[in-house]
Parts: structure tokens; sequence; C-alpha cells
């Protein structure tokens, strides 16, 4: 097993120089430069004080030496610091990074808190008025766009209860029921669609699992419906689930940005996308750069926990 | 001119007895070597409170106001964002200020006077106090004179003082007295510090004291506590403030909220005061009877750009085909459609700028006038009556750009000129338009110091002239705009730029056409607050009250 995990690790590092030099490219690649966003308006500069500002704002040399500049900075820590505002990359992700994880995460418990049992009482009821109810819930779960829930959800709540989250970020060891009431809207609109995709990845699981002839057995074993479905079923038909679940978190990420910019919450994926409107370099770099480790780090966990959960796969590979 | 609502009751911005206007003020300001402009004795200080027989105003309580973007950082020099100075104008103030009408009077400067034309030598207001309780000074001054040519981080490099007025250095004369030596004659001088968007006064070493970025520290009526970036601007009442009564409000905090769904649903819920809204929303919360709609025109228009380059030999190159361009553009048909009819005719210098623009009567009448009969005879005599195709760009967001580019299409189709869109987000549009890669562009413009920000580009002194139309030709235009900047008495300063503006609308390498509204929708319990032309949230800062 050890083994195993080493091995998967290692494999990282090719994966993660690829995505930074892609990353690098793809925002050197974006027409037009912060020189240009900064020239907006009524400001006139000639050539020259453009040039000056580029080379004051790292922007000139070439491109494999402004990316060992920045990856060789982001390997120590350093990501530079933001076009806009000067300040550190790292500081305004630290700031920024624990919000996102706390959105994604209070997302994927509700998905999963709420996606598990809908799966299995739609598989052990199937065809019945809840099994339908379940698979429709499902279907709408995976076609609704998060932010078009988010902005409903808020009109929902302005208008019929004259109540929003609050709007300045309230940390939850300062007041956890303020955080919890300001998260609870924004979570659950980017938790449905995983929790359709569980909902189903589950049922789906549980059906086939249902139909093995270790569960007829127990069945006819005379062991309760109740324990075949929680006790024999439902271990085994959760492995696959934990990989689904795995992968969501990279939705969840990426539905996190828009979200976080509705209800106003100062997250990553609000960085990110402000970055890109500035042309931010650093700041881009950096959230994308994040965004993706948290990605592969993920599927690393999901990796390991597969071959915790199904010996046979770390014995293959 | 002006843009203000009538005043709701009590202590307006307005300007108060003995006031000077815009143009006055200037006029004096020009009259070189005529001494001592005593403007803060004749101006005097604003009005601390209600006249005589109105009711006092209400003191205190808080009010939260959405911001539609954030202010990113809120340095006081090399701010480029318009957010920026939303972020950080409750703090900052500079020698002078506009009031609502974009009436320039003294603020920090009390009076000052212009020595010789290229001299002019100002006082400051005495025990004006910064948030930090030191006194306002001639070498704090000096200091940040010296910052806006040179903004530190994180300012931008290439916003510099110089690049609007020809400030050659400045010297600290005595306590109170601070002289700024031109380059040469240049009237921008004064319009560019009553904006006060790049020219803010800090405390001396304020840079060594504070995270300029996050933190500032003025004479302004607000004191900073907090700014987290993405999230909120946080400020209260400066107990200090010279404007003795002002401002009423206790607390003033700014919200980012990006999303407009998002602004209206917290407006619905009352965890915001007020905020700017699109003409369609604020409709709709025009009907709730505890939101009132507040509307005006600014300064931002919206303009056809064409390129005129060497050696293109495009149709448009030809001036009649601009012509006929200009005059098959329906101007109240896009005002109709784009903006529910809120809109207004724009020349070069938008209507509301003080005394710069064209009339709206001589421009409907005359200069941007619908005539399908006369566009199509220009198209014949240029020999273009079969038309041709160009792509016009424009703004993907705001939406109106692409829809008033939509209106355009179907108006220049009977004119046979075949427009293809192409909608670019905003950082690739200003990349291209900036380098002069376009052909026709669907721009804007927005506000500027001094009404030489509106036309310098038309004089090929201007860098982006060569960039975009280096074939265009006018020395008439070239002589009023280049002496315009240079004359400083206003009185003839005026007609300067309004016989420009009129040469520039029968040339046309810039065909100007609709100035927009602004809406912003607030709860009844916000008083005084009004939409300001500079696009700035002006009111918040000493005229709004809450009462209820």
């Amino acid at each position: 097993m050890l083994g195993y995990i080493v091995k998967r690790t290692l494999l990282l590092l090719p994966t993660l120089f690829g995505v930074s030099v892609g990353i690098f490219l793809m925002v050197r690649l974006l027409p037009g430069d912060i020189i240009d966003i900064l020239l907006g308006g009524d400001i006139t500069a000639s050539e020259e004080v453009k040039q000056e500002a580029r080379e004051q704002l790292g922007l000139t040399g070439s491109y494999p030496e402004q990316y060992w500049n920045w990856i060789s900075g982001a390997v120590r820590g350093d990501f530079g610091d933001s076009l806009r505002n000067a300040e550190p990359v790292s500081t305004i992700l630290r700031d920024s990074l624990p919000i996102t994880l706390e959105l994604v995460f209070l997302a994927l418990l509700i998905a999963v808190v709420v996606g598990v049992p809908l799966g299995v009482i739609s598989a052990a009821r199937r065809d019945s008025a809840r099994d339908y109810a379940s698979r429709l819930g499902g279907l709408i779960g995976v076609s609704v766009p998060n932010f078009w829930l988010a902005t409903l959800l808020l009109l929902f709540t302005s208008k019929v209860f004259g109540w929003v989250p609050p709007l300045t970020y309230i940390s939850p060891r300062d007041d956890l029921l303020g955080n919890l009431s300001q998260f609870i809207l924004p979570a659950l609109s980017i938790s449905v669609f995983t929790l359709a995709i569980v909902m189903r990845m589950v049922r789906a699981t549980m059906l086939e699992v249902l139909g093995q002839d270790y569960v007829r057995t127990a069945r006819a074993k005379g062991v309760a419906r109740r324990r075949v479905v929680y006790r024999h079923a439902l271990r085994n038909a959760l492995i696959p689930v934990v990989t689904v679940v795995g992968f969501e978190v990279g939705v969840l990420m990426s539905g996190a940005a828009i979200v976080e910019i509705i209800f106003g919450l100062p997250g990553v994926g609000n960085q990110l996308l402000q970055a890109i409107f500035n042309r931010d370099y650093p700041m881009i770099q950096a959230t994308t750069l994040l965004i993706a480790i948290i990605f592969i780090g993920f599927n690393l966990i999901v990796d390991v926990l597969y071959g915790f959960l199904d010996p046979r796969i770390s014995a293959e590979t | 001119m002006s843009d203000k609502p009538a005043p709701e009751g009590a202590a307006p911005e307005s300007p108060g007895k003995g006031e000077l206007n815009r143009r006055d003020l200037l006029v004096k300001a020009g009259q070189v070597g005529a001494g001592a402009v005593a403007a803060g004795a004749l101006a005097g200080s604003a009005k601390a409170g209600p006249s005589r027989g109105q009711a006092p105003v209400p003191t205190g309580g808080r009010v939260t106001w959405a911001l539609e973007q954030d202010p990113v950082h809120i340095a006081p020099f090399g701010a480029t964002l318009t957010s920026n100075h939303w972020g950080k104008a409750p703090m900052y103030e500079s020698l002078i200020e506009w009031d609502s009408q974009l009436n320039q009077r003294p603020a920090l400067a009390e009076s000052w006077k212009v020595v010789d034309k290229r001299t002019v030598d100002f006082t400051l207001r005495r025990g004006v106090r910064f948030h930090n309780g030191k006194e306002l000074t001639a070498a704090d001054a000096k200091y940040s004179f010296d910052l806006m040519e040179n903004p530190p981080v994180p300012g931008s490099p290439v916003v510099k003082l110089s690049g609007y007025v020809a400030v050659e250095s400045t010297e600290v004369r005595s306590r109170y007295v601070l002289r700024v030596k031109l380059k040469n004659s240049d009237a921008r001088l004064f319009g560019h510090l009553a904006w006060n968007r790049y020219t803010p006064i800090v405390p001396e070493g304020m840079y060594q004291q504070v995270n300029a970025g996050r933190q500032g520290i003025g004479t302004g009526p607000f004191r900073l506590l907090e700014y987290q970036p993405n999230s909120h601007v946080e400020y209260e009442r400066n107990q200090r403030y010279w404007k003795k009564g002002r401002p009423y409000l206790d607390a003033l905090t700014m919200k980012v909220l990006p999303d407009e769904q998002a602004r209206i649903a917290a407006l619905r819920s009352n965890a915001i005061d007020g905020g700017t809204f699109n003409a369609d929303s604020a409709s709709v919360l025009g009907r709730d009877r505890n939101l009132k709609v507040l509307k005006g025109g600014t300064a931002a228009f919206r303009e056809l750009q064409f390129t005129i380059k060497k050696g293109e030999n495009k149709p448009w190159h030809d001036k009649r085909v601009r012509q006929a361009v200009n005059f098959a553009i329906n101007r109240q048909e896009i005002i109709n459609k784009v903006y529910g009819g809120n809109g207004r005719y724009s020349g070069h210098v938008p209507p509301g700028y003080g005394p710069w623009p064209l009339s709206q009567d001589e421009l409907k009448s005359k200069y941007l006038k619908f005539d399908l009969p006369k566009a199509q005879a220009l198209m014949r005599a240029a020999g273009q009556s079969r038309g041709f195709s160009v792509t016009l760009t424009t703004f993907s967001t705001p939406l109106d750009f692409a829809q008033v580019a939509s209106v355009m299409k179907q108006q220049l189709k009977r004119i046979n000129i075949d427009v293809n869109i192409v909608a670019q987000e905003p950082g690739t549009f200003g990349s291209a338009n900036g380098r002069g890669a376009f052909d026709w562009d669907l721009t804007a413009r927005g506000m500027r110091g001094d009404v030489d920000g509106y036309l310098a580009e038309f004089n090929p002194s201007a860098a982006i002239f060569n960039v975009w139309y280096p074939e265009y030709r006018n020395v008439r235009v070239w002589r009023l705009v280049g002496n315009g900047k240079i004359q400083l008495d206003q009185a003839k300063r005026i007609p300067m730029y309004k016989e420009a503006q009129r040469l520039l609308l029968e040339d046309l390498v810039q065909v100007p056409l609709v100035a927009v509204t602004k809406f912003q929708v607030v709860r009844k319990r916000v008083n005084n607050m009004y939409v300001a032309f500079s696009d700035f949230n002006t009111g918040l800062h000493t005229s709004v009250y809450v009462k209820g």
C-alpha cells in the first residue's frame, strides 16, 4: 500500500508541471495586458512610459524567463505580488482560501448527507412514487445552473422573508451561527448538481449490488431487509461514489466562483474572476494553480481511499 | 446643466449664497497677474446646516451602499478604476472641489492667486486636521503633488500628473502657501484638482506610516476603519471635519456586490440602503413603496469611432460617408429602444458638463439630426450608393453596447452599409482600441477633469491621434484645441471649445451618439442623495442624512 501511495504521489509531479505550463501560457495568450486595462479612460501615456510600466510590473523578458521566475518563487511559496494592489498573492489567497474551502465543504456535506439516503431509498423502493420523485429531482438537479438557482434563492428569500444572508464575511470562529446563515444559501446553490449526481450514482450502484448473489443469500438467510440494504449493499455501493465525490470537488470549486460573486463572498473564485478581468497575471496563475492542486490532491486522496476500500486496485497497480 | 434632482428639503450640496459658479471662478482664476483671487472669502465654506426656517437635519445613523465593483485598492495616487475612487473618496479631499452642479469651489485651499501664467499660489485653509490629528500644511500638499507625479505602488506608474496638467514643480512658500509652477500656461490645473480623482492631499510621510492600498489618512468627512478587498469598505464620521456639522451620518459602509440581482435582493430586504441599477431594475424597484428611484445624466456617452490610416483607403475616409453614417443614425430610436427613453443626445462633450457642451437644440436640429434622404444623397455623392461591409467591434459588457450596435446595424442597412457586430470582452476590446486595431468601434467616454480631456485626442500632439486617425487634417480644430488648453480666460475659452465641437461634428472622425442615464435606488429613509454627474457617489459624503 505504501508503494502504491508513493507511486501515485510521484505521478503528481509531471501533472503539476504540465498544469503550471498550461496556466502560464493561457494567461499570456489572453489578448491585452494590464497596461491596456490601466490605460483605459482618460489616461494617456507614451510608449516609453508604457514600456517602463511593463518593466516595473515584471512583464518584460522571454516567456521561459518569466515562467522560471514565477515557478521558482511558487515552489518557495512566493507567488509574487498582485499587479493591481501590490499585495503578496499568498496573503490574498490565505485570506480567501478558507472561505472557498468552507463553501465547498458545506456543499459537499449537503450533497452527501442528502444525496446518499435519497439514492438508497430510490433504489430500495424502485419504481415507487418516492423513486420517481427522487429521479425527477435528480434530473432537475443536474439541469439547473447553479448561478440561476443562487439568484432565485436570493430573490426568493428577500421577497418572501425579507432576508438575505449577511453581506460581510463572518468567520466561524467569531460567530458560528452567523457564519452558517451566511453560507447556507450559497452552499445549497452549488450543492444541487453534486447532490443529484451522488443520488443517481448511489441509486445505480445500489440497484446493481442489490441484485448480487450475496445480497440474495443474506435475504434468504432471514437477515432483515434494512440490515441487508445498509450493512451489506450500501458499503459496497459506496465505493464508486467516493470517486464521484472526489471529482465533484473540482465542479464545486468552479461553481463557487460565480456563486461567491452573487453572494458577495470574498473567496478564491471571486478573486480569480476579478483577476482575469484585470489581467492580474500573478493572481490568475496562483489561483488557478491552487485550484488545480486542490483538484489533483482530491484525486490522489480518492485513489488512495480506493486502494483501502478495494485492495485489489493497489495490488494490481 | 445640473443632473441633480431638486433638493429634498435640507441643506443640499448646491452652491450657497456668495459661492461662485464654475465659470465665474475660472474667469477670476484666469486673470493673470490680477492679484489675489480670494476665492475662499468669496465662496465661503460649504453650508454647515439648514437655512433659516428649515427643519434641522437629523444626524447620526449608518448608510450601507452597494458598490458594483471592488475598489481593488484605495491608494490615493495612481488609481485608474472608477471603483478605486468610490472606495477612497469619503476620506480624501483636494485643494479645490466640485459641488453637485460642477461648480468649482475652495476645499483645502481657501484661496489661490494666479501670480503669472506659469505660477499659481494656493493658500491652505488653517486648522484643518488629518484623521491622525496632524494639521494640514503646505508641506503635506507638496508631498502629495510629488506623489501625484510618481504614484507609489499600488498606484499605477502610468498615471502621472504630468499626463493631465503641465506641472513643473511645487514649492512650499510658507506654512500655509504652496506654489505650483507650470511648464507652460495650463487651464486644466483647476479642473483636475476639483475632480480629486488623482489629486488628494495626504499627510507627509503617509506611505511610510500605513499600507496605502488598504489604509489611508485624509481630511475628508469620513475616517477609514477597514477595507476588505472584494467585501466592504467601512467608514466612521470624522469628528474633526472642517465643514462644521458635516457629515450627517455617523457611519458609512460600502459593500461590494457586483451581481445586480444580489443588489436587488439586498435592497428589498433592507440589507443595503441603496446602489446603482440598470433602467429595467430601477423601473421594477420603483414600484416598491419603500424605495425611491434617482436618475441623472453622467459623463458616460456612447460613440462610434473610426480609424483613418494611411494607405488603407476605406470608404469612411471620405468625409461624406462619415456624414452619411451620422445622418442615418436615429438617436432617439436608440434612446427609446435601448435605454427605455432615458438618455440625451451627446456631442463630443457630454451634456451636463458645465458650460462646455453644445445645446440639445443645436445638436438635434443641426448636427445630429436624423435625415435619411440626406444620408442617402451623401452616399451617392461619395460613390458609395451600393454601400459596403464593415466590422463594428464593441464591448460584450455592459450589454447596452451590443444593443446599441444592433439598432445601428438596422439603421445603417438603409444606406446599404452591412455592419458585422463583434462583441469583445473589455480587456480584449481595450487592447485592440489602444492599438488602433479596428475599423469601427462602438465605445464610450467618461468623466474628465477638464474639457480638454474630451478634445485633446483630435490634436496631433496626442499620442493616440497617430494611432487612430493619422490621416485626419483640420488645422482649425488643431489650433482651437491646442490653444484652448493654455487659455486661462474662461470667457474666451468656452467659445473656442464650442467652435471645435462644431467643426468636429462636420468632420465626424468620431460620431457621438447618446449620453446614458444612470439610475440609483435608495430606501425612503435615505435623503438628499443624488446621481453625481462625475459617476462618483459624492452625495454620500456630506449631503445624505437618514430619517426614519
